[in-house]
């Protein structure tokens, strides 16, 4: 519930003065409205009292007459301006709130980011963040509304038709309604909860069984998958179903509500007129004002229904964690005389100077590609300086800047070749990505496939794993980095062009220390040194 | 543009030749939109139909209400006997109003029934269809149409139809009853009224191809984030974050933009609509007042209007508009409704990598462990790779050496049936590789594939592959891929989440979970495509050893390898040279 009302400040916050005039047209819209129907009922009845009584001609029909054209054409552009403004600054809000939780993913660590499911990520940024828009839009607002328009509402009322028929609509009105809701809230959380989870488990579970076919397939899974994620979406659909239920349940009783609001002003009213001697045409206006007070309740069902799937939904995207600085304050320049790169820990001490590249071995788990995410600032380590200073203490893009890196398992992104290198070097001219894939020995590949244009599937599919591989290295190249780290670099290559790979990259970048970690390869004449690392 | 009385919504379809920006010829479009009508909405045609019926006697209540107001109301200007008549007004106005309540809540039901028997079935068929023959749409794409976008077809089947018959009954009815007591008021609404649906189909065109782009919208950024967020760690360390969110920002932004071009429509149609109901419920409210007084005295059949009949006609003025003004918001529902109906089948006609056989489990294909390939030629989307000519009998083994790119993955792709063949035969144990035969054929087969990717179970879950598997076995299946360790070394063990990459543990270390899982599938033939790629000498050394203790169980291995001491290690090796890349 905290990170409900987080984020309803943060929606509300966004852009506060178009929320402020969206619900004054609100409160206009729903006020103008009851006026609308009140007034034109008094003016009927006065109208045949009057016409009754023969004194038609005395009777002042305009300034009414103005009053309902006003009342017809003004409620009807606050609604237009309301809308507009509401939805668009929610939107506005939501967006940026999509962009924050990216943001504050991109900022988790290295074993954070390796471990990354994206299925349910990408749920937490698209799902979570939608189910939140009817917070605005479905149940602050229109509850705010709908309390000021009753109190207004009360107070002319009591003025114009008289207290009792004032009390009478509020009386049934206001507990009533509260009662309806709050009861629709409890009975809806728990379904609502359990349905959006369970259409969030479906859409992960399809994710899943997509890009996992080949091995379900294999498997002779594949049916029982499909079939494991129909029963989550009946799951789903039941929880939905219940939630229906209990939304149209609410939907009657709160045109039972009305109905009954109607019933009792027309008894006030007449029992006003038949002792209290009020003008009928007066005290006629509680009926038409009850009547149009339904405007108020009716939509706040839908709202109400929501809440259980809100409260989840704030609680995973709760921006009170974003409240973090976004990026740290560090250093930006290399310190005098330092070398490259220093590490002095317990499983390694080196030194490694521009123009120098060193071939890191060690079996399987002993831990080189945990030391390469130390050095790249993913994962906290004592012990280890670039350029003079503990990676940590850099600025994220002042340490990007200097370093870069080959991860264990690089991923592509979907769309061109272009973009995937553009990635690495937004502002680089094509011939600089072209002698990029020289380096790396896949200009041949990419001219086959028709260029820079040529398009790659999710996550890069459409090029061998070696290839990717290749095209990964590329990036870093682009970087034109002063310390390359590469994590087996010649993964999913033939030792021939593994060894040209190699030595391409030592012309291409001669001033860059090189640190690699390599199964093979690590006697290739780019290496000036070679290190084995021991189990810390 | 018809009035509002035709049976079913024909009368009311826009035209929308000229509108529309592609040159889509009328006929075509007519056309698809009775397919979406025969897909959609004609099997829970009965469903709409009571719900429709119901609603509208809901409709037809409410004049009996407003009878009962007005009847007391006129009553009051007499002053006796006010409040009897209030109370018995009171009772009929809430027992009808109860009535209504209920009725509509029916009506609801049945709606409801309707869409969710109609969001079940198509999502029944996204559910059997996008794994077993991918279309080439990204996952989080299809995840996102039936999860997100199918349930916009709920609005459109739940209001348009019910607004539609509600539209061709109840504004006639009103409009009747408005006629019996004037002729003046009649003619206001009968103008008035038609103007909505007119209003209502020009602008439902521009809302059809606004929601179109928005859907379109929606689909770019779930795929889009999804491939961000699986590259985020190489986003990271290419410096490129704040890019990659600026990127997502444009995005998002584009969203909002055409989520705002839709609304925007729909709020201006709803305005202008709001409208037209406004003013003539204006006109006759006016109308009403002055023939009251006695100021007109034309438009009623030349006796005037009692305080009674002015009353109820008030009241029934705005229940005139809003079954017309429910259908012109339904409109816009149809619109959202129709490009999820487009998508759905621009989808099922998007062209298909077959899958040989079902993916089911099927019992192992029967006779001694053989395969042949002769000539056999794998299509690919848009390529096609000619496999080499091969034959292996029980306990053999066999390396797939080449340049990277030759189409060695092809090759193991095709043989276990995931990559249908253009040209000449596979045989395995003596039958031909087909649709009969595949899953019977996997069955026996484990694959050891390329590229990690962990489904989002506890390892131990996985490397059983669903079955159950005493620890005892387990234990030895993972020594003897030499991955104990391994599973020893993470903090939950075997009920650990790996990455869906593999994220938790090594390169080597993903790779010797799979050989596990080989041995656990008991398969008499193993696929392993670069079972050593990331391996270093002494780790891949165990993997060799491994691979051969299986051949020693009897099991028979294909392997695709650069690495020179596995593909010796093979009793024989085939170079494959055909279309190789530089």
């Amino acid at each position: 519930m905290r990170a409900l009302w987080r984020v309803l400040k943060l929606l509300l916050g966004a852009s506060p003065k178009a929320m402020a005039r969206g619900a004054a047209l609100a409160v206009t819209v729903l006020l103008m409205g009851v006026a609308l129907l009140g007034l034109s009922g008094w003016f009927i009845t006065a109208t045949g009292l009057a016409g009754l009584a023969g004194i038609g001609i005395a009777f002042n029909v305009f300034q009414p007459s103005a009053g309902v054209r006003l009342l017809a054409l003004g409620r009807t552009a606050a609604r237009y301006g309301e809308r507009l403004l509401t939805h668009d600054a929610t939107l506005r809000a939501l967006a940026a709130l999509r962009v924050d939780l990216l943001r504050r993913q991109a900022r988790a660590g290295g074993r954070a980011l390796a471990r990354l499911r994206s299925e349910a990520t990408l749920t937490r940024i698209l799902a979570d963040v939608d189910a939140l828009d009817g917070l605005v839009l479905r149940l602050a607002l229109p509850v705010f509304a709908a309390l000021l328009t009753h109190a207004v509402v009360f107070a002319m009322l009591g003025w114009l038709a008289g207290w009792p028929v004032a009390l009478t609509v509020a009386a049934i009105y206001l507990p009533l309604a509260a009662l309806v809701l709050a009861l629709l809230a409890r009975a809806g959380m728990a379904p609502s909860r359990e349905g959006e989870s369970e259409a969030q488990a479906l859409r992960r579970g399809m994710i899943d069984m997509i890009r996992d076919r080949e091995a379900l397939i294999l498997g002779g899974q594949l049916a029982a998958r499909e079939t494991a994620l129909r029963a989550g979406d009946a799951r789903a659909r039941a929880a939905s179903g219940a939630l229906d239920r209990a939304e149209r349940r609410a939907g009657a009783r709160l045109s039972a509500l009305v109905a009954l609001s109607v019933a009792g002003a027309l008894v006030a009213g007449g029992w006003l007129a038949q002792t209290g001697g009020l003008d009928p045409a007066r005290a006629a206006i509680g009926i038409f004002v009850a009547l149009a007070l339904a405007e108020t309740v009716l939509p706040l069902r839908r709202g109400f229904a929501e809440l259980g799937r809100m409260v989840d939904a704030a609680s995973r995207v709760d921006p009170g964690a974003s409240a973090l600085g976004d990026d740290r304050e560090g250093q930006e320049t290399d310190r005098a005389e330092a070398p490259i790169l220093s590490v002095d820990r317990p499983e390694a001490r080196f030194t490694l100077q521009r123009g120098e590249a060193l071939a890191l071995e060690g079996p399987s788990g002993v831990g080189k590609t945990t030391l390469l995410l130390r050095i790249a600032g993913l994962m906290a380590g004592e012990g280890i300086a670039v350029a003079g200073h503990g990676p940590e203490d850099w600025t994220e893009d002042a340490l990007r800047a200097r370093v870069a890196m080959l991860p264990q398992r690089s991923a592509l992104i979907a769309g061109t070749i272009r973009d995937n290198l553009a990635l690495a070097a937004p502002e680089a001219t094509d011939e600089t990505f072209w002698q990029a894939l020289e380096v790396v020995v896949l200009d041949t590949v990419v001219r086959d496939r028709g260029g820079l244009d040529a398009r790659l599937g999710e996550s890069g599919t459409g090029l061998s794993g070696g290839q990717s591989r290749r095209l990964a290295l590329a990036r870093c190249v682009l970087r034109a980095p002063d310390l390359l780290l590469l994590d087996e670099p010649t993964e999913g290559l033939d030792p021939a062009t593994a060894a040209r790979v190699l030595g391409n990259l030592r012309a291409a970048l001669p001033d860059s220390a090189i640190l690699a970690t390599l199964h093979r390869g690590g006697d290739h004449v780019i290496f000036t040194e070679r290190l084995t690392i021991s189990r810390p | 543009m018809q009035d509002v009385a035709l049976p079913d919504g024909a009368g009311l379809e826009p035209e929308t030749a000229q509108a529309v920006p592609e040159a889509t010829p009328p006929g075509d479009r007519r056309a698809a939109r009775a397919a979406m009508q025969a897909r959609i909405i004609a099997p829970v045609k009965p469903l709409l139909r009571r719900a429709g019926l119901l609603s509208i006697l809901s409709g037809l209540l409410w004049p009996v209400q407003a009878a009962a107001i007005a009847w007391a109301v006129s009553g009051w200007a007499g002053g006796a006997l006010a409040l009897e008549r209030s109370l018995w007004a009171a009772g009929i106005f809430l027992l009808c109003g109860l009535i209504r309540a209920g009725l509509d809540r029916v009506a609801g039901g049945l709606l409801y029934r309707a869409a969710d028997e109609t969001i079940a079935r198509e999502r029944e068929g996204l559910i059997g269809r996008e794994a077993r023959r991918p279309g080439g749409a990204g996952s989080a794409a299809v995840a996102a149409l039936a999860v997100q976008k199918l349930p916009l077809l709920h609005p459109w089947i739940t209001r348009y139809h019910v607004a539609m018959l509600r539209t061709s009954v109840i504004p006639l009815v009103y409009l009747a009853v408005a006629f019996w007591f004037s002729w003046a008021i009649g003619v206001v609404l009968l103008v008035a009224g038609p103007l909505i649906p007119v209003f209502m189909a020009l602008v439902g065109m521009a809302a059809e191809d606004a929601s179109r782009r928005q859907m379109d919208e929606i689909g770019d950024m779930n795929t889009m984030l999804m491939d961000r967020l699986s590259a985020l760690l190489d986003i990271r360390l290419l410096g490129a974050r704040a890019r990659a969110a600026e990127d997502f920002e444009t995005r998002a932004d584009r969203l909002r933009e055409k989520t705002m071009a839709v609304l925007r429509i729909a709020f201006l149609s709803s305005t202008v609509l709001e409208l037209f109901a406004a003013i003539g419920v204006a006109m006759v409210a006016v109308f009403v007042g002055f023939t009251l007084l006695g100021e007109v005295g034309w438009g009623s059949w030349g006796n005037g209007l009692t305080l009674y009949e002015g009353i109820f006609l008030l009241l029934i003025a705005p229940e005139f508009f809003q079954p017309l003004r429910d259908l012109a918001a339904a409109w816009h529902d149809r619109a959202s409704g129709v490009s999820v109906v487009e998508e759905l089948e621009a989808m099922d006609a998007a062209p298909r990598v077959a899958l040989l056989g079902e993916g089911t489990q099927a019992a192992p294909l029967a006779g001694p462990l053989s395969v042949s390939v002769r000539g056999g030629v794998a299509s690919l989307p848009g390529r096609a790779l000619p496999l080499p000519d091969l034959d292996l009998s029980a306990g053999q083994s066999l390396a797939l050496v080449g340049p990277s790119g030759v189409g060695k993955s092809t090759a193991l792709s095709a043989l276990a049936g995931l990559v249908p063949l253009v040209e000449g035969r596979i045989e395995v144990c003596g039958q031909e590789l087909n649709a009969g035969t595949a899953d019977g054929w996997r069955a026996r087969l484990a694959v050891v594939p390329q590229r990690v990717h962990f489904p989002d179970l506890p390892l131990g879950d996985w490397l059983s592959g669903g079955r159950a598997v005493d620890e005892g076995t387990m234990t030895e299946a993972l020594e003897l891929a030499e991955a104990r360790a391994v599973v020893d070394r993470l903090p939950e063990g075997l009920q650990t989440r790996l990455g869906e990459s593999g994220g938790g543990v090594s390169g080597g270390e993903a790779r010797r979970l799979m050989i596990a899982r080989a041995v656990l599938q008991g398969a008499d033939l193993v696929l392993a495509d670069e079972p050593t790629a990331d391996l270093d000498a002494l780790t891949a050394d165990r993997v060799t050893r491994a691979l051969r203790r299986l051949q020693g169980q009897g099991a028979a291995l294909i392997v695709a390898t650069h690495d020179p001491a596995l593909a010796g290690a093979m009793d024989a090796q085939i170079v494959m040279t055909g279309e190789a890349e530089a």
